[in-house]
Parts: C-alpha cells; structure tokens; sequence
C-alpha cells in the first residue's frame, strides 16, 4: 500500500491512467449529449423531413423573435419567485416547529416528507382530481365553509390556475425545504442562543445575527437546488394544465417539450434547451460565487 | 408417338392439379390464408404498436393468443398514450430502431407518416394474398377514405369510429314533458336536427331536471373537443380553408357561430363540464346525470349493459340506463368519423410480410366480426357484415337499432382533417378551445387559430400543403353535400 501511494507520488501519470476509464464514462454520458444537442441546435430536423442540413445560427437568432418563448420564460421567472420564498419560509417555520419537543415526533416527520418520495407526475394528477370540479374535495371544502355550492374551475379559469398549481408544488416540495433547515437549524450552537437571550437580543437580531449565518450554507445550496427544481418545472403542470388555458400556464420546459414533441421542431427545441442550460449555468455560478465572497 | 400421347396428357394433369391448388386457395377464407403463409415464420415475435388503454386488451386477451396458437408467432404488445402514438412512430422510423411491427395509424396522420417513409405499401402483400375482395367489403367511408395515400394501400381500415346521439328515451318519451316542450317551442320533443333544437331541447331539460338530470354533456376537454368542433363548423357551412390561396377560413361566421354555440352550450350542462372528456361523459350517462351525449360506439353499448359482468370492463359504472338508451345521429346528420385507426406495417420492421399477415387475419371478416364483438375492446364495427351480423344484432335489446345507427354513421359521416402536419394544426384549436373555455373572446382566438395556422402553411409549402388539402377535401365525406 505504502509502494503504491509512492509510486503515485513519483509518478503523476499513473494517476491519470487510474481515473481516465471514470472520467470516460463521465465524458461519454455527460458531455456527448451535449455535443449532439449543440449539433442538432445548428441543423434543421423536424420530425417530418430527413433534411440534416445545417443552417448556422438561424436557430438561435429566431429565440429572440418568438414571443411565445419569452412570454414562458417570463412564467418560469415569477412562478420560482413566488414559489421559492414560500416554500422557504414553510419549511422553516416547520423546522422551527419540530426543534420542540413533540410527541411522535419522528413519525409525524416521517409523515411530512411522504409528498417528496412521490413522482412529480403523480403529485400532479392527485392534485388535478383535488381540484376537479365533480370528484375532488377541494371544492366541497370551500363549500362546507361558505355555506353554499361553490364551483371554481381550478384548472380552467385563469385567475385559479397559477394558485392551484403553486398549491401542489408547495405541498410537494415544502416538506424538502423543512428537512435541510431542520438539519441546520439542529446544529444551531445552542450556548451562543442562550447567550443572546441572557443579553437581551430580540428574536430578530438573534435570528440575523446568529441563527441565519449558522444556517446560511445549507440555506443556499437548499435554495439553489429548489431554485433550478422550479426552472425546470415540468410534471405538475403538465398534468394539471398542459400549460393552458391556451398557453397561460407554460413554463420554459413545457415550450420546449411542446416544441420537440408537438410542433416536431427538434433543432428548435434543441436551441431552446441551450438558452435553458444557458440561463441555469449563469444562475448557478452568480449564486455560487456569492456564497463565496460572503465567505 | 408415345411423346405425343404424353404430352397434353402432362399438360392436362398439371392444369388439373392447378385447377384444384387454385380452388382450394380461392375456398380458403382470407384470414386462413393468412395463417397458412405466417405457419413459415413460427417463432418470431411481432411487435404490435397499440393505444394504451382497453384497445390493446385485444391482441393481448384474444387475438395475440390466438395468433401463437394458430402460427406459432408471438404477439408483444407496446402501448402509447394516444397523443403520443405519432411522435413515437416517427422516432422509431426515425432512428431506424425497428421497435414496431405492427402499427396502429390514425388515418389522418396516414399522410405525413407514408411521406415520411415510415408506412409499408400493402398492396403487392395485398394481391399475394387475396385480401382485395374483403377489403370492398369494408363500409366505404372507411374503405375509400382511410385506406390510401396518393392511390397506394397503406393500412387496412380497422375501427369504426363515428360519434353518435345517444339519449335517454323515458325522458324523450315523457308524456308531460313532450307536452309542455311541444307548448313552449312549437314542435315535438325528439333528438335534435340542428344544433339549434340541440340547444332548446338541452336547456329544456336542464330546466326541468337538473341537477339530478342535465339535458346534455358533451366533450369540452380541449383534446377532444375539436372532433366536436370540426363537425358542427362543417354542418354550419364552415371551410377549413380558401383553396385558392389556402389562407386559413376557421375564423369564418361558422367558426365562430359554433364556437359561441359551444360556449352558450355549457352554461346548461353539468357544472365543470368543460373538463369533460370520453371518461366523464360516459360515466355521466351511464349515471343517468345527462340526458343526451355524443361519443364514440362503445358509450352506446356500455350504457345498454353489454360487457357487464367483464374483468376487464369493472371500473365502469353501473349503467342506470340500459333500458332506456336510444341512439340517433346527432344534429346536423353527419358525425365526425373522429380518430379511427388503421392497420398498417412499420417500413423498418424486420418481419413485414408476417406483419402483414397479422394484420390481414386481424381484419378479416371473420377474425374483425369477432373483435368488433369483444366487450372490452374499443374497436366498432367498420365492415358492412359487421352492422348486419345477426350474432351480433342479438347482442341486446336495442343493438339492432345500436348498428342500423352506425351504419347510417358510416354513410354520412364526415372525415377528421387530414393534412401535412396535422397535428400542429391541431395543437393551436387545442389551445383555442382552453382559451375559449378561460373567457377570451371567441373571434379573437379564432384569428389567432387561423393566424397559426396560414403560418404553418408557410412554413409547410403552400403549393405543398394545397395539393394535400385539395385531394382531401374532394373525397365525398369531407364536406357535406
């Protein structure tokens, strides 16, 4: 063992020859398919046609034209900011909630991470018959409480179908939140609390200054993670609305899967998913190097 | 001399023994023909391509099984959602994976997919094995309109779907409520002839009934809710487009008087109603909730009771109707020959000719009279033998009454638009109708439908897209006359 890590420290090469086979199957996986997609992005394939022709940056050129695209995009924008924050502040508070000491308290969270172990596409269709307006109780419960028949169209009317979408993501995802906060929130130094307390610190100054640093890095790579989930968003839309009423509800993974698979614009859509890693990539390093400089 | 004697001696032996060969393979049905020529591939497996759903219950209960037994061929099933059936078929063309044998085509996608090469010619497999004469016995709608691309078979019409009037005939027949529909709007209470009577008679109902009884439910899921759309648009006098130009007519005075039709329309059906679809207007009339629906055959034999008692058939409800269910063709008088399927085979298939032969023997009119029977399969009588099948005219009380209806379906019936890309039309009255549904004003979506669809002409080819369009639209059930 010990000739081994000698000869590896004599020798860098055979370091190399030991972690090339890895970084193959990495390479093969990972980066072919972006190299056939950047390919296919700069080509003209549609379903119907076997022209393979490339056309330069038509593609490209044509995202800044289609209003469709931006109008998506611009779903996709408001839907994670309002979607992120909620499930942000509900996860903590529930993380809160369970740093007491509560009977069963192990089941009970046992019991709130179920929605996460769900397929987003069967969290969708749950919802989709939650909200029906025949079979699904969401409307019989609001007519217990008004006291009358109330018949709201949740996945039809477009004033309720952005609130009954938010509702299944929140309910899917809030219980993922919980779980990373919860874990940070444990490690909370409990003598520098009780220090703040005997002090007299507010509840807010003891949370900005001592509670929100202690639990900051998980916090980020928590936000980042639900962040890009919300960008992507595809399942519980699809199965509630497919993106309508007309495209109301269509997400930038919903345009493109439209685009690919409805319209048959593969090239298009390929062109498309690179805007989307595009836009994620430069999402991801902008908060990465800012945990770094608050570091 | 002994040469002499001997040679028309061979030569009238052999004529004989050809004689009885050819007779015997002329007495041969179709589909025995068809197992005698696939016995030669026993032991492959034939990928058969299905709608997932109750449709692919038949090669996997009853076709497929007996298609091992007879040839010693397998049957594997692949199932697809509906919508998805054409994008998979062109994958798999595509990537020249050969994944399906056996297709199943809507035939108005029949175009695109023979264009783009992913459909097998039939006819030499066709006339090797006598199917012609079977095939004329196919109603023509079906036969003429579903069968050929540019003048060559490219699948074998197998489902006879047509949308029909179904009602309840206790309500219809009530003496009190013919009596006061008869004082109140000046003529007798009967299944609608125009989608104006379809109007009165439903919120007469409505108004009587409801809510135990809504005086109709109809397809508003927006998928589906264009089979509804390109009828009634058609009956109300409305072209798709103008084939001089091929600029889009959608938006035309029928567009949008079927359009407000159908949005007036929901305001006496069931609450929700525009998140019906086959599902919840089946289950609506077996529920006696709605006295009248148009749908696709097998709601019409559901709700009679047929199939009760059936493994496969127990998630739907009890019908509460079976002896009061009438069948009639809805307003206007031409049903939408919506969806259909045809038998075709995948061009990159390894096993073509077998391919062929299972689809042969499926379709024969001794195999197809049998499926067409089956309580759970989605598949409706498409051949001529098939409406006057005495077995199957016994099946329950009212199918005599059930087939005379189809059958007058089948003669009048108007065809899905068929064009180059349909689906992509379809996608923009898809969201159209989910538009229509959240409030937007109806001609301003029907501009926007008929915008993306001259942009689609564009992109397609005018001169292209014309040709299909023009062939299309002189087959006889394109329009009405």
């Amino acid at each position: 063992m010990q000739s081994l890590s000698r000869a590896l420290e004599r020798d860098s090469t055979i370091k190399y020859i030991l972690i090339a086979p890895a970084v193959f199957v990495i390479l093969l996986i990972g980066l072919y398919p972006l190299i056939k997609l950047a390919v296919t992005s700069f080509q003209d394939i549609s379903m119907f046609a076997e022209d393979k022709t490339y056309q330069g940056f038509i593609n490209y050129a044509r995202l800044f034209d289609d209003g469709r695209l931006w109008e998506s995009i611009l779903h996709t924008v408001l839907f994670t900011a309002v979607a992120l924050p909620i499930e942000v502040v509900l996860g903590y508070l529930l993380a809160l909630l369970f740093l007491e000491k509560l009977p069963l308290k192990q089941v009970l969270i046992g019991i709130i991470l179920l929605p996460t172990i769900i397929s987003p596409i069967v969290a969708g269709s749950t919802w989709r018959l939650m909200f029906d307006q025949r079979f699904g109780p969401i409307n019989q419960i609001i007519s217990w409480f008004a006291g009358r028949d109330i018949e709201l169209l949740w996945t039809i009317e477009s004033y309720l179908v952005w609130p009954a979408i938010l509702i299944a993501e929140v309910w899917q995802w809030t219980p993922f939140m919980f779980l990373l906060l919860y874990a940070a929130l444990s490690n909370v130094d409990r003598e520098q609390l009780e220090a703040a307390q005997i002090d007299g610190a507010s509840w807010w100054m003891t949370f900005r200054r001592i509670v929100l640093p202690a639990i900051m890095p998980v916090m980020v790579i928590a936000v980042l993670i639900r962040a890009l989930d919300l960008f992507r968003v595809f399942d519980v839309i699809w199965t509630m609305t497919s993106g309508g009423p007309g495209t109301m509800t269509e997400t930038i993974s919903i345009y493109a899967y439209n685009m690919a698979f409805r319209e048959f614009e593969i090239s298009y859509s390929s062109a498309i998913a690179f805007l989307v890693i595009f836009i994620l990539t430069a999402l991801v390093i902008l908060l990465l190097r800012r945990v770094e400089v608050e570091r | 001399m002994f040469n002499l004697k001997r040679r028309p001696f061979l030569t009238g032996a052999a004529s004989a023994l050809l004689a009885v060969t050819a007779g015997q393979a002329l007495a041969q049905s179709a589909a025995d023909r068809a197992v005698e020529a696939a016995k030669q591939y026993s032991g492959i497996t034939l990928n058969v391509f299905y709608e997932a759903g109750l449709q692919p219950l038949d090669p996997k209960n009853f076709t497929g099984p007996m298609w091992e037994e007879l040839t010693g061929i397998k049957i594997n099933v692949i199932e697809s959602p509906n919508d998805e059936m054409f994008t998979k078929t062109m994958q798999a063309h595509r990537a020249g994976s050969g994944a399906y044998d056996v297709l199943n085509v809507l035939p108005s996608q029949m175009p695109d997919l023979a264009l783009a090469g992913a459909l097998e010619p039939l006819d030499a497999f066709v006339d090797k094995y006598g199917y012609r004469e079977e095939l004329n016995n196919i109603a023509p709608v079906y036969r003429d309109n579903q069968m050929k691309v540019d003048g060559t078979i490219y699948g074998l019409p197998d489902d006879g779907d047509v949308m029909i009037l179904y009602y309840r005939r206790d309500i219809f027949e009530d003496p009190d409520m013919m009596a006061e529909f008869k004082a109140k709007h000046g003529y007798d209470l009967a299944p609608p002839k125009t989608w104006e009577e379809f109007g009165e008679i439903g919120q007469f109902i409505t108004d009587k009934m409801a809510p135990e009884t809504y005086g109709a439910g109809m397809f508003r899921q927006p998928g589906v809710a264009k089979f509804l759309f390109e009828e009634r648009f058609r009956v109300e006098g409305g072209r798709f487009f103008d084939p001089e130009t091929m600029r889009a007519t959608v938006n035309s005075e029928a567009g949008l008087k079927t359009f407000t039709g159908m949005l007036a329309e929901n305001e006496w059906m069931p609450p929700g109603v525009e998140q019906w679809g086959f599902g919840e207007v089946f289950s609506a009339f077996l529920a006696g909730d709605i006295a009248m629906a148009v749908s696709w055959p097998p709601v019409g034999r559901w709700a009679a009771g047929y199939g009760k008692g059936t493994e496969a058939l127990n998630w739907i409800p009890e019908t509460t109707v079976a002896d009061t269910i009438a069948y009639a063709l809805p307003p206007g008088g031409k049903p939408e020959l919506a969806a259909g399927f045809a038998l075709s085979v995948a061009s990159g298939s390894k096993h073509k000719e077998a391919a062929y032969l299972f689809a042969q023997w499926m379709n024969s009119e001794e195999i197809s009279l049998q499926r067409v029977q089956l309580p759970y399969a989605l598949r409706d009588p498409f051949r001529e033998s098939h409406f006057a099948s005495e077995e199957y005219r016994s099946r329950w009380p009212s199918a005599p009454e059930y087939l005379d209806i189809l059958k007058a379906g089948a003669q009048t019936g108007m065809l899905d638009l068929s064009l180059l890309q349909i689906d992509r039309y379809n996608e923009a009255l898809r969201q159209g109708f989910s538009r229509l549904w959240a409030g937007e004003d109806p001609q301003t979506i029907l501009d926007d439908v008929a915008a993306q669809w001259d942009a689609l002409t564009d992109r397609i080819g005018v001169d292209k897209q014309r040709q299909v369009y023009v062939d299309w639209a002189s087959k006889p059930n394109a329009y009405p006359e």
